[in-house]
This record gives C-alpha cells, sequence and structure tokens, in this order.
C-alpha cells in the first residue's frame, strides 16, 4: 500500500465514522444551544420603526443585573498598534464611570467598568467581549476600529447584548443587528462633507488621494468620497495606496505630482499623514491637504510638521471649541489625568459610556434586553461631541461634522456641517443603504 | 508642454529618474538595518529577530537626544540646530543601540548558543514581543518624530534637470499671477471689514470666495504645469546627508572587516566557529563586537530615518523596516556583508519600480516576490554561495 | 497477515475512542454553559491542529517553515467564499455543508501547499524560512487589496454552521496521521530527511517527495482548520492571519518540543489560553490591577536573571536532587532579586511614579515566559517524546517489563 492510499484511507474513515455519528444524531451531537450556529435559516425580522432600516432582531436573552454593582464592559485596544486611541478610549470610559459613581451611581448602585484588551486584533476582540459577556456585563462599548467592532458585535448580537461603538465609522457596521449603536458619524457622511467642502469652499476641482489600504476606515472612507466628489462634478485625478506601518511614500507621491492634482485627500490615520504632508511637500506638491478624523490626534502638528499646516480635516469635535459643554469637559479631563486628550477617541469613548449609563438610568428594567431598548430610544442625548439621537435612525445618530484646518501649533474650527446639509437626498442618509 | 512622448504605455517616463533616486534613498536605509542581520547571521547562524526593536530603540534614543538639545514638541521658539547636535543624535543612538544588542546577546542568546538554532530563534521572537510590549508601558505613545525639519539644518533640496523647463510657459505664470492677488486681496478685504468669515454662506463671500479660487486656479494651474514641463531629480538635502552617511559608515565598516585584525577574527568565526575558537580567537568578545557593530549601523539608520523622514514612533517602530531589512539581507546572501548593501538597495529600488508603475499596494508584497525569484535562481541569495548545511 | 484482523479492530477502536472523546470535549463545553469557555475550547481545537500539522512539517521534516498562517488564511477564505457564494444555490446546509467546506478548505490549501513546497525545494535552513514566511505576506497582501474577498475590512456573513465535536475531531484526524506517519516505513523517510539530508538522499529516499508531501499534508490540515475557523466566526479578515499568527503557531511547535505530537498539543492549549487567562489579572474588586513601573522591570530583569542561573545549574545537577537543588534555588534567587530590585529601580523618579494597568502586562507575560522556557528547556517542554500506552504502563506499572519499544 502506497503512503498516501494507506493515508487517505484512515482519514477518510476517521472522517466519515464522526460524520455518521454527527449527522445521525444531530441532537446528541450537540447542536444546542450554540453547536451549529442558527443564521442560515434565520430570516431578517424587521423593527416596528418604519423610518430607521430593518435591522435584524438580536435572538439572544441578555444579561442580567445581579449584586450590588451594575456591570459595564468595554473592549479597547490597550495594546497593539491602536494604542494611542485605545488608551484615550478607556480614559474616556473610566472618566464617565467615575462621575457617575460619585453622583451616587444609578438606582444606589455602583457602576463597575471591566476593560477587555483587544490587543488591536478583531479576534482578540472577539475574545474580550465573550469574557466580558460571561462576566455578565448588561453592555459593551466598543471599538474604535470597524474591523474589530464588526467582531465585538457578532457575538453580542448572538447573545443579546448591546454595543456602543466608539469609533468605527464603517458604514455598513450597524446593519448587524438592533443592538449595535455608535456615537460616531459614519464614512457615508465623513466623505460627502470633505468632498462638498473641498468642491464649493475650497474650489478643488482635481484631487488626488493617498489612501490605507491595511485599514478599512481608510478604503471605506476614500469610496465615499470618490463618490461624492464625482457627482459634485470634480475629478479624481489618481489614486495611490500605501500600508499603515510604512515610512516612506515618495514613491507615490512622486506619481501624483506629475498628475497635476490641485488637492490631495488623505484618507488614513495621523502616523502617517504627516510624514506623507512632509513627503509631499519635498517632493514639491504644493497643494491643499484634506482628510478624515483619522487625523485626529494632537500629534499630528509635530508628525506633519509645517508641512500640514492649511490641511483641513473632519472631526467630531475639537479640544479647542468654544462650547462650553466641552471647555467643562477638558478641564475635567486635565483634572483627572493631568493633559489634553491627544485624540477625539477620548470625548467619543467618554460620551459612549455616558450614554450607556444614561440608558441604563433610562431603562424599565435593568438588564440588556431594556438596555437595548432605552439606547435605541435615545433622543437628544447631550454629548461632548455633539448631540446624539438614535430614536427612529437605527444605529446611525446623525451628527454634526467640524471641519477644522491645521494650524501653527493650533486647530481652527473652520466650518460646521449638520447632517441634513450634506446628506440631502444622499439616498435617505447611510441609515439607509447598507 | 509636458514632455508626452515621455509617456509609454501608460507608464510617465518623466517620473522614472525620480523614482530610481527615491529607491536608492530608501535602499540606503534598508541596508544599514540589513547589515546588522547579515553579520549576526554570519558569526551565529542566527535570525536575529529583536533587530527591528534594537532600530526601533534607537529611532527613540535620537528622539531623547533632540528633546535634551530643546527640540521639545508643541513649541513656538526652537533653538538653532546644528551639524554638530545631528552628530551627537547619531552617536547617541549608535552607542545606545549597541549596548542594547550587546546586552541581548549577553543574556538571551548566549545562554543558548548550545542549543539547536530553532530554540534561539524562538527567544529571538520572544525578546522582539518583549521589546515591543513591555517598551510600549514606558515609551511614550506615538511622540512627535523629534520635531523633525526644526532638528534637520539642512533644509531645501537642490534639483538636477535633465529636460529644462518650458519658458513659454513662465509667462501664463506671470500673466495669472496679478488677477489672483487681486481677488485674494478683495476677498480678505471684505471679511476683514464685515467680520465674516472665511467659509460662510453669505452670498458676498461666496461670490468674492469663488472668484478668487477661479483665479487661483488659473494661476496654481500654469504654475504647475511649468514645473512639470521639465524633468528634473530633486534630492532633499537631508536626504542626501542620510545618504551619504550610510555611504561613510559602510565603508568604514567594510574597512573594518577586511583590514583589522577585529575584522579578521570576525570573518574567522563567521567562516568555521569552532576552528576559529581553537585556533586562539576569544569568540565571545568577536561575537559581542558582531552585535555592537551591527546594533550601532541599526541606531544610525533609526536616527535617520527618525529625523529626516519624520514618522511618529511607537514601539511597532521596528517590525516592518526589520522585516524587509531581514529580506534584504537574504537577498544579498545572508552572512554576507556587500551582499546586505546590495540587497537593500536593490530591494529600495524595487519597491519605488512597482510604485511606479501604478501597483502601490502592492509595494509590501514586492519585496518576497523580488526575492523568491532571485532564491529559485541564486539559492544561495545575489552574492552568497548556497552550500549544504551539514546538520 | 495474520494479524490484520487485529491490527483493524484495534483501528476501529481507537477511532471510535478518538471520536467519543471529540463529543466528551463537546459535552465537557456545554456543561460549561458559556459560549466564552466554547470559544476557547473551539479555538484551542484550531490551534492544536495547526501546531500538529506545523510540526509535521518543522519538527518532523525538519523543513523550517515560518510561514503557516498563510495556509490557514487560504482555508477560511475558501470556504468562506464558497458560503457566502454558492451556499444557497446548492441547497445545503448543516453538518454535510460543514464537512463539504473542510474538504475544500483543505483541498484549497494542500494545493498552496504544493505550489510553495514545490520551487522551495532548492533552499534550506533560513532561505526555505525567509520564502515561507514571504508567501505568507504575500498572500495576506493579495487578500487585503481583493474586493470580491472583503479586502482589508475583512469577508463577512459567512453562514455560520460549525460543531464543537468538528473541530477537536479535525484535530484528532491530523494528531493521528502525524502519529500513524511517524510510526510507519514512510515516516522514517521523513525523519531520515530531517536528521541528514545527503545521508537520506543516499539511501535512496526520495527527498523531493517527502518535503512535498510533508508541505502538503501540513497545509491541508491548516486549511481545514481554516474552514471551521471561518464557519465558526462568520467573520475573516486579513489581520487574522497576520505574521504573528504564524509565530505563535511556530511557537507552539517549539515550546511544546520540536517533533513531539504531544508536546505540540500541549503546548497549542497552553499558549491559545495564556493570554485569556491573563485577561483576569485584576483586583479583587475587578478593577485593573495598578503595578508600579519599577515592580515590572524588576520582575522581567529577575525572572530573565534567575532563569539563565537555573539554565547553568541544570547543566551541571545530575540526578534529581541537584535539579530539585536547582529550582528551589533560582526561585529563592527570583524572589529575592526581585525583592531587592524594586527598592532599587523606585529610586529611578519615573519609574516610581509610572503606575501600569495590569492588563496591559499581558503580551509582556506573553513574551516573558516564551524567553524564559526557552532558556530552561531549549529543547522544548516536551522534548521529543511523546505520550503513548507504553509510557503510561511504564509510569504505573514500574514493574512489569516493557516486551519491545519502537
Amino acid at each position: 500500500m502506497t503512503l498516501i492510499q494507506r493515508f487517505t484511507g484512515q482519514i477518510a474513515a476517521v472522517a466519515a465514522l464522526g460524520i455518521l455519528i454527527g449527522c445521525g444524531s444531530p441532537e446528541t451531537g450537540g447542536a444546542k444551544p450554540n453547536g451549529t450556529a442558527t443564521n442560515t435559516s434565520k430570516g431578517p425580522e424587521t423593527t416596528p420603526d418604519a423610518t430607521a432600516a430593518a435591522r435584524p432582531v438580536s435572538p439572544g436573552a441578555g444579561n442580567k443585573a445581579g449584586g450590588n454593582t451594575l456591570l459595564i464592559g468595554m473592549v479597547a485596544s490597550v495594546n497593539g498598534e491602536l494604542k494611542p486611541w485605545g488608551d484615550d478610549c478607556v480614559k474616556g470610559g473610566q472618566l464617565a464611570v467615575e462621575e457617575v459613581n460619585a453622583k451616587g451611581g444609578i438606582d444606589g448602585k455602583k457602576i463597575d467598568l471591566r476593560i477587555g484588551d483587544s490587543n488591536s486584533k478583531p479576534e482578540q476582540g472577539k475574545s474580550a467581549a465573550e469574557k466580558l459577556i460571561s462576566d455578565g456585563v448588561l453592555g459593551i462599548v466598543g471599538e474604535v476600529a470597524s474591523g474589530i467592532t464588526i467582531q465585538i458585535a457578532g457575538s453580542a448580537f448572538e447573545k443579546g447584548i448591546p454595543v456602543i461603538a466608539v469609533g468605527a465609522t464603517r458604514t455598513d457596521l450597524t446593519a448587524k443587528g438592533n443592538n449595535i449603536f455608535r456615537v460616531c458619524y459614519t464614512d457615508a457622511f465623513q466623505g460627502p462633507v470633505m468632498a462638498t467642502f473641498a468642491y464649493k469652499d475650497l474650489g478643488l476641482r482635481k484631487v488626488a488621494m493617498m489612501t490605507d489600504k491595511k485599514q478599512p476606515y481608510s478604503t471605506g472612507l476614500s469610496d465615499s468620497f470618490r463618490k461624492k466628489f464625482a457627482e459634485l462634478g470634480g475629478e479624481i485625478v489618481d489614486e495611490q495606496f500605501y500600508e499603515s506601518g510604512q515610512t516612506t511614500f515618495s514613491g507615490q507621491l512622486t506619481n501624483l505630482k506629475a498628475k497635476n492634482p490641485d488637492g490631495l485627500f488623505m484618507s488614513g490615520y495621523f502616523t502617517e499623514v504627516g510624514p506623507i504632508a512632509r513627503q509631499a511637500k519635498d517632493a514639491g506638491l504644493n497643494v491643499k491637504m484634506l482628510g478624515g478624523d483619522g487625523w485626529d490626534s494632537s500629534d499630528l502638528f509635530t508628525s506633519g510638521g509645517e508641512a500640514i499646516q492649511g490641511g483641513y480635516y473632519c472631526n467630531h469635535y475639537s479640544n479647542k471649541e468654544q462650547r462650553p459643554e466641552v471647555k467643562d469637559f477638558i478641564t475635567r479631563w486635565t483634572a483627572k489625568f493631568g493633559k489634553e486628550p491627544a485624540t477625539a477617541m477620548g470625548a467619543l469613548g467618554y460620551d459612549a459610556t455616558m450614554l450607556m449609563l444614561d440608558a441604563l438610568k433610562r431603562a424599565k428594567t435593568k438588564d440588556s434586553k431594556a438596555l437595548i431598548d432605552a439606547i435605541a430610544d435615545t433622543t437628544d442625548f447631550p454629548g461632548i461631541s455633539g448631540k446624539v439621537t438614535l430614536k427612529g435612525n437605527g444605529g446611525d445618530p446623525p451628527k454634526r461634522a467640524l471641519i477644522v484646518q491645521v494650524g501653527k501649533g493650533e486647530l481652527i474650527p473652520a466650518k460646521a456641517y449638520e447632517w441634513d446639509e450634506v446628506m440631502k437626498g444622499a439616498a435617505a442618509g447611510s441609515t439607509g443603504q447598507k | 508642454m509636458h514632455p508626452s512622448y515621455l509617456i509609454v504605455a501608460g507608464l510617465d517616463f518623466t517620473a522614472l529618474p525620480q523614482q530610481l533616486v527615491n529607491g536608492l534613498l530608501l535602499g540606503a536605509i534598508y541596508a544599514l538595518i540589513a547589515l546588522g542581520y547579515t553579520m549576526v547571521y554570519g558569526v551565529l547562524k542566527l535570525i536575529n529577530f529583536a533587530h527591528g526593536e534594537v532600530y526601533m530603540l534607537g529611532a527613540y534614543t535620537a528622539l531623547f537626544t533632540s528633546w535634551y538639545f530643546g527640540f521639545l514638541p508643541n513649541l513656538n521658539q526652537y533653538p538653532n540646530s546644528s551639524f554638530w547636535i545631528l552628530l551627537i543624535m547619531l552617536a547617541g543612538s549608535m552607542i545606545v543601540c549597541a549596548i542594547i544588542g550587546v546586552l541581548i546577546e549577553r543574556f538571551a542568546y548566549r545562554p543558548m548558543r548550545n542549543n539547536s538554532r530553532i530554540a534561539s530563534l524562538i527567544t529571538a521572537i520572544g525578546v522582539s514581543l518583549l521589546f515591543q510590549y513591555g517598551g510600549a508601558l514606558f515609551l511614550p505613545n506615538s511622540p512627535p518624530p523629534s520635531v523633525a525639519e526644526k532638528v534637520n539644518p539642512f533644509g531645501g533640496a537642490f534639483s538636477v534637470p535633465i529636460i529644462p523647463a518650458d519658458a513659454k510657459l513662465s509667462e501664463v505664470v506671470k500673466a495669472t499671477q496679478p488677477d489672483y492677488e487681486q481677488k485674494k486681496k478683495d476677498l480678505e478685504e471684505y471679511l476683514a471689514s464685515t467680520g465674516q468669515e472665511e467659509f460662510s454662506s453669505d452670498p458676498q463671500v461666496v461670490a468674492k470666495r469663488d472668484a478668487k479660487q477661479a483665479a487661483e486656479q488659473s494661476y496654481m494651474d500654469a504654475k504647475r504645469k511649468l514645473e512639470t514641463s521639465g524633468v528634473k531629480v530633486t534630492i532633499q538635502r537631508g536626504q542626501l546627508t542620510m545618504l551619504l552617511t550610510a555611504i561613510v559608515l559602510m565603508l568604514g565598516l567594510r574597512y573594518l572587516v577586511l583590514k583589522t585584525p577585529a575584522g579578521r577574527a570576525m570573518r574567522a568565526v563567521s567562516l568555521d566557529f569552532d576552528s576559529a575558537a581553537l585556533m586562539g580567537i576569544n569568540v565571545d568578545r568577536v561575537i559581542t563586537w558582531t552585535f555592537v557593530i551591527g546594533s550601532a549601523m541599526a541606531g544610525a539608520g533609526a536616527m535617520m530615518t527618525a529625523t529626516f523622514l519624520g514618522t511618529p514612533l511607537t514601539t511597532q517602530y521596528g517590525v516592518q523596516p526589520g522585516v524587509k531589512a531581514f529580506v534584504a539581507a537574504v537577498l544579498g546572501g545572508i552572512g554576507n556583508i556587500p551582499g546586505a548593501a546590495l540587497g537593500g538597495i536593490l530591494m529600495g529600488v524595487a519597491e519605488n519600480l512597482v510604485v511606479w508603475i501604478g501597483f502601490s499596494q502592492y509595494r509590501d508584497a514586492i519585496a518576497f516576490v523580488v526575492l523568491i525569484f532571485i532564491l529559485l535562481y541564486r539559492p544561495g541569495g545575489l552574492l552568497g554561495s548556497a552550500k549544504v548545511e551539514k546538520v | 497477515m495474520a494479524s490484520s484482523g487485529r491490527f483493524w479492530l484495534i483501528r476501529l477502536i481507537s477511532c471510535l475512542l478518538g471520536i467519543a472523546l471529540c463529543f466528551g470535549i463537546q459535552s465537557v463545553a456545554h456543561m460549561l454553559g458559556n459560549t466564552y469557555y466554547e470559544r476557547l475550547i473551539i479555538l484551542a481545537g484550531l490551534y492544536v491542529t495547526l501546531a500538529v500539522s506545523l510540526n509535521l512539517i518543522n519538527g518532523i521534516t525538519g523543513q523550517f517553515s515560518i510561514g503557516h498562517a498563510a495556509f490557514y488564511q487560504v482555508g477560511a477564505y475558501a470556504a468562506g467564499f464558497i458560503s457566502v457564494h454558492y451556499m444557497t444555490q446548492l441547497h445545503m446546509g448543516g453538518y454535510a455543508w460543514m464537512f463539504l467546506m473542510v474538504v475544500v478548505g483543505g483541498i484549497a490549501a494542500a494545493i498552496t501547499g504544493f505550489t510553495v513546497g514545490l520551487p522551495s525545494l532548492r533552499l534550506r535552513g533560513d532561505y526555505l524560512a525567509i520564502v515561507t514566511l514571504g508567501f505568507g505576506e504575500i498572500i495576506r497582501i493579495i487578500v487585503q487589496n481583493s474586493d470580491a474577498l472583503g479586502g482589508s475590512y475583512g469577508m463577512k456573513d459567512i453562514p455560520k454552521d460549525y460543531a464543537i465535536w468538528a473541530v477537536w475531531l479535525l484535530a484528532a484526524t491530523c494528531i493521528a496521521t502525524c502519529r500513524n506517519l511517524l510510526r510507519s516505513a514512510h515516516g522514517l523517510s521523513f525523519l531520515a530527511v530531517r536528521e541528514d539530508e545527503v545521508a537520506a538522499l543516499a539511501m535512496g529516499v526520495n527527498i523531493t517527495r517527502v518535503k512535498v508531501t510533508a508541505f502538503v499534508i501540513g497545509s491541508m490540515f491548516a486549511g481545514a482548520a481554516g474552514a471551521l475557523l471561518a464557519m465558526f466566526e462568520g467573520f475573516v479578515s486579513p489581520p487574522m492571519f497576520s505574521m504573528d499568527t504564524s509565530f505563535i503557531i511556530l511557537t507552539m511547535v517549539v515550546l511544546g518540543g520540536t517533533g513531539s505530537i504531544t508536546g505540540s498539543v500541549i503546548a497549542a492549549c497552553f499558549l491559545s489560553y495564556l493570554p485569556e487567562y491573563l485577561r483576569t489579572l485584576q483586583d479583587a474588586n475587578h478593577q485593573a490591577l495598578m503595578i508600579s513601573g519599577a515592580s515590572i522591570v524588576a520582575g522581567i530583569l529577575s525572572a530573565l536573571g534567575s532563569a539563565a542561573l537555573l539554565k547553568r545549574m541544570l547543566e551541571h545537577a545530575s540526578n534529581l536532587k541537584g535539579r530539585l537543588i536547582a529550582t528551589g534555588s533560582s526561585i529563592a534567587v527570583l524572589i529575592v532579586a526581585k525583592l531587592a530590585l524594586t527598592p532599587l529601580l523606585t529610586l529611578v523618579k519615573p519609574m516610581a511614579e509610572k503606575q501600569i494597568p495590569a492588563e496591559q502586562l499581558r503580551m509582556v507575560i506573553f513574551a516573558l515566559t516564551l524567553i524564559v522556557i526557552m532558556l530552561i528547556r531549549p529543547s522544548g517542554i516536551l522534548g521529543r517524546s511523546e505520550f503513548s500506552l507504553d509510557w503510561l504502563k511504564r509510569v504505573f506499572m514500574p514493574n512489569r517489563r516493557m516486551a519491545t519499544e519502537l
């Protein structure tokens, strides 16, 4: 008998026996409760809310509060490449919980915020979420990145636990189920905002793009920008790609320069945007630079230096805004942590946690099911980054966007866009198209 | 006019000289890091996976040194930089990296020397992870990259023209300039007099803004057309300094290895570890020196990339350059010092050519594609010799 | 052959036992009644398959492959893609579909393994390593740039069809294949290639065939594991198969003992659980435990120091008593060094002031465990030894003489 014959024979024997037993007795084969999943046969049920997209209803039973504390989970990138955002997100959550506890908690019960580390990786984020759910959290706050959030959302959907994403702007994220929400706008809003601003306010007609192929955030944002800019009548002269972690971009920039653009849209994170801006200036590409909320960091000035000055990006809010709630928030944050939040994820993490706690306060019974309903019912929640209304909007709140100009060592709020201004007529907003 | 005859089959040959120069500059850095891999491999037959982390710590050293000289982030006033500060930063990074390299060797690799190579390799991976994640506990999160242009006294660039720019186009630039400046002044005066914001939707402002933008479009367009009508190669002074330093360091290394007793001992150990020991060479000392030199080269590369390219630092800073440099070392023939230099430069150029032909998304893959093809035809790398390993 | 009937009977019984064990694992998982533990058990099963299949290439055949995640990825994406696009058309579902997808993932990965293995045959040692690593990266980048596969975001909405028993059955099949291979004449040629390629060639072993077979079988199981991963997660994305994943699998193989299947199984379970266990680093109130920087650095330094000391002492220890003394004294050194270093490092102001939440130490402890185990036992936890019935008999019935040993 040859080697192959011999082993294929054995493998087949083992496998076939397994299948026989498995197929013969699916009940004992352990399909319940999580053996084989149920997704395949499940048809989408519709929410009674007609204005929102029909989102599948989470089949899980959720967790119930027990003991003297109310458990809330947060999944964040405490380790790994997304650490700058993860750290701010955790701090925001801790600040929110501390403030609520200082006021006596909710119904006399203290809030217990448990942090799960996703290590900037989707599957570890999912493990963290599963761990938190098995610990009995009523809801989960997080993640910053869309790729990790979708994994968390998957687990939470099956268990019926609400998730409030912090900075995940990927548009199709909340289509997963009726338990997924976010406190930020989506790329379907952010891209068009920047496209409108570039075309109408800056008068740009030929824009080149730099997209980070490794980050789903960046590719999604580039897509929505490209679509809207072309719709307005502009031309995308060229798109070049890079991967986060790279340090030299001179090759891509040399190509872009040959195409004579009058603007450069960079949809990646500030860690690469800064060096790209520097190297673009070095390559003689003196054009207006634009980007999304991935730019937002106090390190942008130093990573981009003088080259990034005069650039515009779309943000959720700005530390420098004169609104009283922002000023107050910055004071409280600085008192606790010693310096201003480095990224917008500080405020968004705070908002997401606060929204969760606010909904928990409103929830009739302290369990996940009631919490989902309470979150979905949120109207005009006064977040630091703007008002959040989830009622009638599915999981995506229509929020304002603030375009800020990068000045010399400071961010200058340039123009605020309201949701309706940009999304009017654009296929009923992002909540509709999934 | 744009020399359109230079666009053949969708490829813009006007950009080719610049791309080759870009590749050379990038390759010089890969080469510096690759030297460390190749030297350690030469004497120990160990892939030093922690080399990328040594590089990362070198970049942090450069950052802290620049802070010491007053180049702190987010200042309004910076001290004047000089060549000497850069030199001290370079020396500082090289020294710190050398020390770290020696410590890693002493505490992680030396105890493993008599064990299987794969066990040393796993230890190396462990050390690499320890630095990445342990470093993240103490080192600042993505801090500013040493305020690059402030600390860099070699501002500006110089250009080498290959095809001169079209003189006629400069007339167009001159013709459109006054109109643009007039419109710009109009808008600014109006905004100042009425106290409006630049992007307000007041019809007057919008009209003036649109007028300014139209004039700006034609002015800038003329300017850019002028610029691209010729073919030239632009090199930043800082990057040129980087290239020259790399060349000096590599020549110095070559001298050290070929002409000095220490170098001879190193070559002997690399050729045959046991016989070298029998011939009275202090193998431990040679290995220590190998780590000193290899790590110092990585330190130099790190200091220069941190200063002249300005990427924010994280503790993952060394991962990607580390992998690329390792590939470069294998490409040139691992254990072979000129091979590492050649491999580095070849990879830098290959990456830029891939970008040039329009596949920038596959830039990271090309390193490996080139590697696989070269290894299939020369299994020992470009300059290396493929010999059967005896186990 | 007279013993043929008995041979097949034993085979049948061991098959049944293996299957029973898989269902046993599933029942235990269900008894725990917690999807988090179920998840851990499934991931452990997948990692066991991955580690054992890599061990076939690395440990048993001696081919230094460090890009195993690539095959895992090929299997996952093949199964995911076909499930997303063709499952409803083929009117299939449930276990049959799961089995089909495992086969599809396995075949896709085996083809990839063949393509990687064949041209790489001219390469040895580290050159082969870097080529396998390179193939891994190339595949990741191709997937990342392919919109049909979901790009960098990943492929979502893969129909979920999985069962814990199936995951472990795959692992058991993988273990059985490798074990039987080792016991066979063919397996000896694998070992011969590992020990000395030139000598093996001289003895008439078809080196090419052995290497390619190892690559194909190893990648096939990795691909099958990938298919199960895709159907378990319902979502696959490129970061799940990054270089780190390859390194983790390689680490499992080496930590368990290169060449020891039992070692791979133990190390895979241990290393897939360790980071999860470290999540529980919290104080009594489930709040982040804050540890001072000085204490952490002191801990790392003294752990490394005492591991190096232990290694040196073990080299000189000849008997059990000596080993126990060595272990005891190095643990004492560890404690003393930690206690002495902490106040010393506290003198450095930034270190004393820096307070670090324990959860951030997860990956540091992981890395430290790796180094320390490698320092103390460079040949891995089990070296090359295997768990077997004979071994059990020897342990529990030391008086009985074993007739023969393989």
